[in-house]
């Protein structure tokens, strides 16, 4: 093998391991399954590993902070931690993610533009492949003539931050919940996994799309443009309703999609290597940790970027069609 | 044999798993026959690629979007 290769495969083994056992650690140093269901009022007593504790959000770091954040509240709980709040803007890993992918993405690319070459190297070329993939691949074959140069910026980052945020999710961070040593854990956690994330980006998207449609077609045209031409009044009227229907569960479906994806992944590895705890039997991780592994290795590789694809071919499908509708 | 326990609670996690998995059966087999045709269609005229894998994800998205659907709708079931 080139040293290259080499290094390569030194990299993803290093990876795989570290995320296995970090992933492993925080699953069996967290919360059990039956503390967890006692507060969704189920007591039942268990020892057992609850992967979907990972995926509470408690707030992080000190308390004043993240009380200041709070607004409207009625009461504290027994942490001082104020309770039953109207606006909630506390910091959580959520939170952390996101701000550590816009940090990672603005850092990258402006250091990157800093010092551009005529002759290239390998940082430089990376950045210009991801650029010229969302500037030709997404942005150029989605968006219309008439919006491309306004919001090619828009669909072009939306790809590369959800492709960050959904990368990142699979390297073990310190923002897991707190051991029984006092510190955070090394965990696995996708600010994608979470529906809040998902759907606001949705309703940016869906809002940017209906009023470039009235825009650039005037209300009466825009909504006239969901049902076909020639038809009946009465059937056009009652396409229309569903065209109407549909453009609401867009919201649903693109929202859902990218959630379900990344939750679906997650919860796969962790569901895995917790098996290990709740059959009681280390031979069984000769079964599960290699079917973790490959999904770790399938969700890394291939859908982690084709979820941020997706997202970012139908944003610039939906407002491309909006300002140019095709009937 | 006499049903104990929270008969309510256990038809709302039945009624989760199957919208799922019912639902997951017929856009599966969408998916798969949108990108064997979209396959089919690659082999047969190259030059079309760029044009069939855009209209692919188009199609993709519709298709996958009735899981969603399946999905949601045992979400309001058991969350409701």
């Amino acid at each position: 093998m080139t040293p290259f290769r080499n290094r390569f495969v030194a990299i993803w083994l290093v990876l795989v391991v570290a995320t296995m056992t970090a992933a492993t650690i925080s699953l069996m140093t967290g919360p059990a399954y039956g503390q967890a269901a006692e507060s969704a009022g189920n007591a039942e007593e268990s020892n057992e590993p609850d992967p979907i504790a990972e995926f509470e959000l408690l707030p992080l770091g000190p308390v004043a902070l993240n009380n200041a954040l709070r607004f409207g509240c009625d009461g504290k709980d027994a942490e001082g931690h104020k309770t039953g709040c109207i606006v909630d803007m506390s910091i959580n890993k959520a939170v952390i993610y996101l701000w550590l992918a816009a940090l990672i993405c603005c850092l990258f690319t402006v250091l990157v533009a800093r010092r551009m070459q005529l002759k290239p190297n390998k940082t430089q070329t990376f950045t210009e492949v991801v650029y010229e993939f969302a500037h030709d691949s997404i942005a150029k074959a989605t968006l219309g003539e008439k919006t491309f140069s306004r919001y090619m910026p828009y669909v072009a980052s939306l790809f590369m931050f959800l492709w960050v945020v959904n990368l990142i999710s699979f390297i073990p961070l310190p923002f897991g919940h707190e051991s029984a040593w006092g510190i955070a854990d090394f965990g696995l956690y996708a600010a994608t996994s979470n529906i809040n994330v998902t759907l606001a980006l949705t309703l940016v998207t869906f809002f940017v799309s209906h009023f470039e449609g009235v825009r650039h077609n005037g209300l009466i045209k825009y909504m006239g443009s969901w049902k076909p031409h020639g038809v009946n009044p009465i059937l056009g009227g009652f396409i229309w309703v569903i065209e109407f229907i549909s453009q609401l569960l867009r919201l649903v479906s693109m929202s859902v999609r990218l959630f379900a994806n990344m939750l679906a992944g997650h919860l796969l590895i962790l569901m895995m290597l917790s098996l290990i705890a709740i059959i009681g039997s280390v031979f069984i991780a000769i079964g599960t940790v290699p079917i973790a592994v490959f999904f770790f290795l399938f969700e890394f590789g291939l859908v982690a970027t084709l979820q941020a694809f997706i997202f970012a071919m139908l944003s610039g499908i939906y407002i491309g069609g909006a300002a140019e509708p095709q009937h | 044999m006499a049903m104990e326990g929270n008969i309510e609670e256990a038809a709302k996690y039945l009624a989760l798993g199957t919208a799922t998995g019912l639902g997951a059966i017929g856009p599966g087999a969408g998916v798969g026959y949108l990108v064997g045709k979209t396959i089919e269609s690659v082999a047969r005229q190259p030059e079309m690629r760029g044009d069939l894998q855009g209209m692919m994800f188009l199609g993709l998205a519709l298709t996958e979007a009735i899981t969603f659907y399946a999905l949601l709708m045992g979400f309001v079931a058991f969350f409701l």
